[in-house]
């Protein structure tokens, strides 16, 4: 066998050899090897501007797109090690592989953001959560969601971390007016036995904090949503995390109404906030069409 | 605290999936002072409560959806905006686009040596949690090498990657491999049979990698369709379960191509043996050991097993890993005087083509007989009204094993416990016809396509669910 070289090696001996070839192709776009090379040496160096150094472990909970090829070898470059894993994988399973290599960093879907924030409290080790793509999926059905969004000063909670706190406990106090034996996990997962009964999740945007919750009143039924994304029959069940609703852990299921008052009743009791009801300002209503428009366009 | 004690309401009980994006982005655009000045006031902190008059779906621009489908059944779509920076970010994290936005494009590779850790890979053994099987440079250099003797891919192949890259088999002997000797790569991020056609047609790929189901899929949908076949593939790879006999003919007539299967594990960084269509194919074997890997069959005491004799498969060559990350113990049990113990029973014939024959800890011991869960489940695929199956023991009472057989009925089709049983005795001894038979919509499955009998011995608890400390 030839002499053995690193894999990051590898990759800068073949790009010197075929630089001008197609390395991949993506919906699409072409990527050249000079192009793979030279955004693998940007994860390196961004990876190593983190303070990440050789023999670190990287967790890397991708889908097949150009990012886990340029991060692989970033990675490879580093002298670090790739810890790949299943992008099906859950809270339990996530949390016993990043402990298990004690991982430095996790680069993911943005759309998995909730679930590492949920576990990144019991993985001592995890330094750096890096997102990437755009592979949310939200799905709301009459009767079964309910969303909560508030939009304040960066001042209101205190840190991003208290706005997750604040408002996961104001969930589960509303949640526990109907009943329910919900309980708030790290980070935005509002639980009942085990099972996801409701979302946070906290956004920054210049001065303002961004907060976005999703609650489920009454079972969702996801084999409408899979008609549309097609998933192999097997791992359907596994697509989605286990979920559970108002109706389904106390046997019936509140209206919007009722939970409005229940949500407004908590902000008051808790926080001491007295809510006014008001419309969209001129501004605001000029953000809220052009986004739709835009979101809804074909 | 004046300030505090008000918030404005939006109560939209009639919204639509949009609306998710559009409150949100409409309050912030609001706030974020000059931005339109049309009003010029003062915004307050608001809380918007909605809810929804129709199903929808709000996914990232990213995210493949049937727009069609989406029509058919009423449900409303609504996408991110792609715009990638500036927008609001999750907090607690970095986005990697900023992260690479500064970031030079010149690195030189850090020295590594040839045994240290590339990667770990997780996987689930029957039992326990999943294990970090340490794979190192030597390991992949090995694969790639392997990959070239085997001549599975070439410097001038389109090689379509649907299979996702957190596993093995895609990842070393796929785009590890594939890179190596400059080939070309299809990245598919979602699998869907018609998504996989798509690719192969529109690239002329020349290569496919895939599993087992995959070609199952491919073959109904063209069939379904009455499609045009892509004629471009030169070679198919198929592993990370058995294929069956029929279905690869099947394929290599409709397709013009001919199948690879390989054989290989996590620890051994991917294929180790390949058994490929042509003068040299053997229905069932996985090929003879290659030039670089030693494969030997032993028996319970290590000792190599004449030809024709079943018993473990071991391993050695520069392809096997050091061992499992910080797991000794796991380590010095797979490995016996520096051969590698894989867990799969099988024997070679007198050509040495290596035969696999089952999993070691699948047997099913019955009465002090051995039973193959593999020859009743062949058995059963043959079975024209049966689409899928799977036999696992189960321990009943007095901890004596008995045959459990989990049946998918072909679509359409209706079958009785008595119609497998009857089938079964009819073509099976005795010992070897299942005590219970369960019928099931599917069976659960690996992201290769294996069956996951652990799920179906029922032993296993739900790792994903999240509990109170």
């Amino acid at each position: 066998m030839k002499e053995v070289r690193g894999l990051g090696t590898l990759l800068e001996e073949v790009t010197k050899k075929h630089k001008k070839k197609q390395a991949l192709l993506f919906e699409g776009h072409e990527v050249t090897y000079r192009e793979l090379n030279e955004n693998a040496n940007k994860v390196a160096n961004g990876l190593a501007s983190l303070g990440l150094a050789k023999g670190d472990r990287v967790a890397l909970m991708l889908p097949n797109i150009p990012d886990f090829v340029y991060c692989f070898f970033g990675i490879q470059k580093l002298g670090a090690v790739a810890v790949p894993f299943n992008t099906m994988y859950k809270g339990r399973e996530i949390t016993h592989i990043l402990n298990d290599c004690t991982a430095k960093a996790i680069i993911t879907l943005t759309n998995f953001a909730n679930l590492i924030n949920e576990v990144s409290d019991e993985v001592p080790s995890l330094e750096h959560v890096i997102l990437t793509g755009q592979r949310t999926l939200v799905f709301v059905s009459p009767d079964a969601t309910v969303n909560v969004q508030m939009v304040v000063a960066k001042e209101r909670f205190g840190s991003p971390e208290d706005a997750f706190r604040v408002v996961g406990e104001i969930l589960v106090d509303t949640l526990k007016s109907f009943g329910v034996d919900a309980w708030y996990k790290h980070r935005g997962g509002v639980r009942a036995g085990g099972r996801k009964i409701g979302t946070v999740l906290v956004s920054t945007v210049e001065n303002l904090v961004v907060i976005n919750a999703l609650v489920f009143l009454g079972p969702l039924t996801m084999d409408d949503f899979f008609r549309l994304i097609w998933v192999t029959p097997e791992i359907k069940d596994k697509a989605v995390e286990p979920m559970t609703s108002v109706e389904e852990e106390t046997g019936s299921r509140p209206d919007i109404g009722a939970f409005k008052d229940a949500l407004l009743a908590q902000l008051y009791e808790t926080l001491g906030i007295d809510v006014e009801t008001g419309q969209l300002k001129r501004d605001e209503l000029f953000g809220y069409e052009k986004t739709k428009a835009l979101a809804t366009r074909n | 605290m004046e300030m505090n004690s008000k918030m404005r309401l939006i109560y939209n009980e009639k919204g639509v999936v949009a609306d998710l994006l559009a409150y949100a982005s409409g309050l912030v655009e609001g706030r974020i002072a000059g931005k339109y000045l049309l009003s010029g006031e003062k915004l307050p902190d608001t809380v918007v409560i909605q809810g929804f008059t129709r199903k929808g779906i709000l996914a990232g621009a990213d995210v493949d959806i049937d727009r069609e489908a989406s029509r058919k059944e009423g449900i409303d779509l609504a996408f991110y905006p792609r715009s990638g920076r500036g927008g609001p970010r999750p907090v607690g994290s970095v986005a990697l686009a900023d992260l690479l936005k500064s970031a030079s494009r010149k690195f030189d590779a850090v020295d590594v040596e040839p045994d240290d850790p590339a990667v770990l890979l997780y996987t689930s053994g029957t039992t326990g949690k999943p294990k970090g099987v340490t794979l190192t440079h030597r390991n992949f250099n090995a694969e790639c090498a392997l990959v070239e003797e085997l001549d599975l891919l070439r410097e001038d192949d389109r090689v379509v990657l649907v299979l996702p890259l957190f596993h093995v088999y895609a990842l070393s002997s796929g785009l590890i491999s594939g890179l190596y000797l400059g080939t070309t790569f299809t990245l598919v991020p979602q699998y869907s049979p018609a998504k996989l056609l798509e690719s192969i047609a529109r690239t002329n790929a020349s290569v496919l990698i895939a599993v087992p189901s995959m070609y199952m899929h491919l073959l109904q949908l063209t069939k379904a369709r009455k499609t045009t076949i892509p004629k471009s593939l030169r070679l198919c790879v198929s592993g990370g379960a058995p294929l069956s006999l029929a279905t690869l003919r099947e394929f290599e007539e409709a397709f013009h191509t001919g199948i690879a299967e390989g054989y290989g594990l996590t620890e051994s960084a991917s294929a180790v043996c390949a058994n490929k269509s042509g003068e040299r194919f053997k229905p069932g074997s996985i090929g003879p050991a290659p030039s670089s890997v030693r494969i030997k069959v032993v028996d319970e005491a290590g000792n190599e097993l004449p030809a024709g004799e079943v018993g473990e498969i071991v391993l050695q060559g520069a392809l096997i890993t050091p061992g499992y990350w910080n797991n000794p113990e796991a380590t010095a049990e797979a490995f016996h005087e520096g051969w590698f113990h894989t867990g799969d029973l099988g024997y070679a014939d007198e050509e040495g083509f290596f035969f696999i024959t089952d999993r070691k800890k699948d047997i099913i011991v019955r009465g002090g007989f051995n039973i193959s869960p593999r020859e009743i489940e062949e058995l059963l695929s043959t079975h024209p009204r049966i689409e899928d199956a799977a036999v696992v023991g189960v321990r009943n009472s007095r901890d004596q094993e008995a045959v459990k057989a989990f049946v998918v009925p072909r679509k359409g089709e209706t079958l009785t416990e008595r119609d497998i049983l009857s089938f079964c005795a009819e073509n099976l001894a005795g010992y070897k016809v299942p005590k219970y038979v369960e019928f099931r919509e599917n069976l659960p499955k690996s992201a290769t396509g294996k069956v996951l009998r652990k799920e179906l011995r029922e032993e296993l608890r739900d790792e994903r669910l999240i509990f109170r400390e």
